[in-house]
């Protein structure tokens, strides 16, 4: 019977065929009973053949793409995680004693706190802002598309850019922020260098850059929404007010799990402006996991160690995804 | 950061760093092909330059307008491919190329990365390939400079020029609070410090006595450490020694004039100020670098008076330098061509040149003589007290270390913790990269 389900004749033995079975054979039958039943194998005529040839050639380069591109580098990324390499030597196996130095380390530790720290703001602070523009932005506006592509500008423009600014803007002597903080009797701070400051500094350009994309798939989920829904709101007498909370945030529910999932995504891979604004200082206070990466890598030299991390940076986004999709499940159903 | 390479060697380099990249595959080797007998009409080929000097409008120009159609009369056979960079991402561009077997020609690099270049086989050995001995060198260079170029015995880098960090003083303010010398002791050094730093009614400060936090806080914690007797490493550079009580005195003093005597607040300036506190009087004395003179011909002439260089004064005079060195690459198919213009971006002319456009040290002691190094007080300073001069570096692993210092001097300024546990936990690091 195992050989017959197994022979892929798809002539394999179902639970109706095996009433009586009891203990193990029970819950092979009843794994078989839950399995497709295949169906005869046809030949396909040579039309067909043709058909799924071009369809081969079709997807060919993408699927190259993908294996030399993702496939590969994903598995050398595992496998190097395991050596000791530094690119100048060979790979040496280590086991998991990458995996062991990063969990000693404090200045990893630091930075996985960092990054927590570092989502948990800026996630939920940038999706709410967006909602609420976007929300203002799909009004009747004059205006309005320029109103769009400014909020959407720090998402087009080069991270490394709009750090140079933000770092003028922070600077405890000229910058922007001390300057209007001094007009209202506020003492400055150093932003970037007071280890009390600096990841907030971090976080509010993050906050202020997360806020286009977000804003632009809130838009076109807006765009979704019945009018109709709207106006029967408005025929029952509910103010603004309610409407948003009774029908706007609901209807966005899909485009929400959906920005969350992307921003938590882009939150953990944070580099750029930390690259910029702190060099992960002063004293590892703004340091990131990506950052540490780096690190290891590029100033290190430690390729092997760089690729632990990035393993554990995978894992960390692999468990925000499942987590994601297991809260978006009900929804998508 | 710009690139002439072209199109075609591009595509070979990006194919060949994919595979060498995800394969995993890498490899330095090859011989170098010897000799740098061969006459300037016999040597040729394409080489490729990789520089984190020459950078911006007037570096390229120079280098590309000036230099160069200098090297190509010499050896006309010859063309160079140049790739700039900075040193914030040399790094970066070394390890690509080392992962992707394309390693450039010929390297400038800094003083403490040639030991782990060397030591890993990327770098040619000068003295077999060249015939350069330390003795020959010694001839044109400080001896510590010529060292700054070597590793296990032998010449891997020809020195072109040196970033100094030295003590510099303004005489004018000095001098309103009562000083007319620079200080000639730790202890007075901090005495001065805190009575030319002042603070307004409320508390903010307005001037610090003696900035530290312009400088890199490594290379300004090394020339304070320098001036203390220490040394960063033991003679064999098998141990870290920068934990010593030479080095834990210098992280406290540092501590102290910080959080004990208020002569600098965090963030009161920092390395990417536009200008230099000492010369828009946001500093009375300071840790600088030598293109400060350089800054002041630009930003602030009527200060470059009042500008008074000194070594650090403490059990021996203090001054730190680094600097870039040109080197060979072990594996280039063209090592007479790549040793040609090694030599000559090391010679008088053209390293004069380069110095000149970053406001640097020339490494070459004839240079001492040239008008630029007499026209510049800083550079001619520098240049006249070498003899007392130390560098970073000396292990292989230098770079790996070189990176977790600076975390450790803030996270004693921070008083996150004392200067005795910062070093301590940095020793420990350093003791296991230099290990591994």
């Amino acid at each position: 019977m195992v050989l017959a389900a197994a022979d892929g004749t798809g002539t394999a033995l179902t639970a109706e065929a095996t009433p009586a079975a009891t203990g193990p054979m029970a819950a092979l039958t009843g794994r078989l009973r839950g399995s497709r039943r295949r169906p005869p194998r046809v030949t396909p005529s040579r039309s067909g053949r043709k058909t799924r040839r071009a369809g081969w050639l079709m997807v060919a380069p993408t699927i190259a793409h993908i294996g030399l591109w993702t496939l590969i580098p994903v598995i050398a990324t595992f496998a190097l995680s395991l050596t000791d390499y530094s690119v100048f030597d060979a790979p040496a196996w280590i086991g998991l004693d990458n995996y062991i130095e990063i969990i000693n380390d404090p200045a990893f530790r630091k930075a996985t706190w960092n990054t927590i720290v570092y989502t948990f703001w800026t996630v939920p602070v940038s999706m709410a802002i967006a909602v609420v523009i976007a929300v203002m932005l799909n009004q009747k506006l004059r205006l309005q598309n320029w109103y769009r592509a400014a909020f959407f500008l720090p998402q087009v423009t080069a991270t490394v850019a709009i750090a140079m600014v933000w770092l003028w803007m922070f600077n405890p002597q000229t910058g922007l922020v001390n300057g209007i903080l001094a007009v209202v009797g506020i003492p400055g701070q150093a932003w970037l260098v007071d280890p009390e400051w600096a990841l907030w500094a971090v976080i509010l350009v993050g906050v202020w850059q997360g806020i286009g994309m977000k804003m632009l798939i809130y838009i076109a989920a807006l765009q979704n929404i019945d009018e109709n829904l709207y106006e029967a709101a408005s025929l029952d007498g509910a103010s603004a007010v309610r409407k948003f909370f009774a029908i706007t945030l609901p209807m966005l529910k899909p485009a929400t799990f959906f920005v969350f999932v992307i921003s938590i995504i882009g939150a953990f891979q944070v580099f750029d402006q930390v690259y910029v604004l702190t060099d992960g200082g002063p004293a590892n206070a703004t340091t990131m996991m990506t950052y540490e990466v780096y690190r290891a890598a590029f100033q290190d030299f430690r390729m092997g160690l760089a690729c632990a991390q990035s393993v554990l940076l995978f894992a960390f986004l692999l468990v925000m995804t499942l987590i994601s999709r297991r809260a978006t499940r009900g929804d998508e159903e | 950061m710009s690139s002439r390479t072209s199109r075609t060697r591009r595509g070979a380099a990006g194919l060949t760093a994919a595979l060498a990249l995800t394969l995993g595959a890498c490899s330095a080797g090859g011989d170098a092909g010897g000799g740098g007998d061969a006459a300037p009409g016999e040597v040729s080929g394409d080489i490729t330059l990789l520089t984190p000097i020459y950078e911006g409008t007037e570096g390229q120009r120079l280098l590309e307008d000036e230099l160069l159609p200098q090297f190509y009369e010499q050896y006309p056979d010859v063309t160079v491919t140049v790739d700039y960079t900075t040193y914030g991402q040399l790094n970066e561009k070394l390890t690509t190329a080392v992962a992707s077997g394309l390693i450039p020609d010929v390297m400038m690099m800094g003083v403490g990365w040639i030991e782990g270049f060397a030591d890993r086989g990327i770098l040619a050995n000068l003295s077999e390939d060249a015939g350069y001995t330390q003795a020959d060198l010694e001839e044109d260079y400080a001896p510590q400079i010529v060292e700054a170029g070597m590793w296990e015995e032998s010449v891997y880098a020809l020195p072109i020029m040196l970033d100094t960090r030295v003590g510099v003083a303004r005489m004018d303010l000095l001098a309103e609070a009562g000083y007319d010398h620079t200080p000639t002791s730790w202890e007075e050094l901090r005495e001065m410090a805190i009575a030319l730093t002042e603070r307004d009614a409320s508390g903010t400060l307005q001037r610090t006595g003696f900035d530290i936090m312009s400088t890199d806080l490594r290379q300004g914690f090394e020339t304070m450490f320098f001036s203390s007797g220490g040394s960063l490493f033991n003679e064999d550079f098998t141990e870290p020694t920068f934990n010593s009580p030479e080095g834990v005195e210098t992280l406290q003093f540092l501590v102290d004039l910080v959080n004990t005597d208020g002569v600098e607040d965090i963030g009161f300036t920092s390395t990417d100020a536009e200008v230099n506190p000492l010369l828009n009087g946001r500093a009375a004395m300071g840790i600088a670098h030598n293109s400060l003179w350089t800054q002041a011909e630009e930003a602030a002439p009527d200060v470059m008076e009042h500008l008074q260089p000194f070594t650090i004064p403490g059990e021996v005079p203090g001054m730190f330098f680094g600097g870039t060195m040109a080197s060979v690459a072990a594996g280039s198919d063209h090592p007479e061509a790549a040793q040609a213009l090694t030599e000559f971006l090391a010679s008088p002319d053209a390293a004069l040149a380069a110095n000149e456009q970053r406001g640097n040290v020339p490494a070459l002691t004839e240079l001492l003589d040239s008008d630029y190094v007499q026209g510049n007080v800083m550079v001619q300073f520098a240049m006249e007290n070498l003899d007392v001069a130390q560098r970073e570096g000396g292990p292989p692993a230098w770079l790996e270390i070189r990176g977790d210092i600076k975390p450790a001097i803030e996270a004693a300024l921070l008083q996150q913790q004392t200067p005795q546990e910062a070093l301590d936990t940095l020793a420990a690091g350093a003791q296991a990269a230099i290990d591994r």
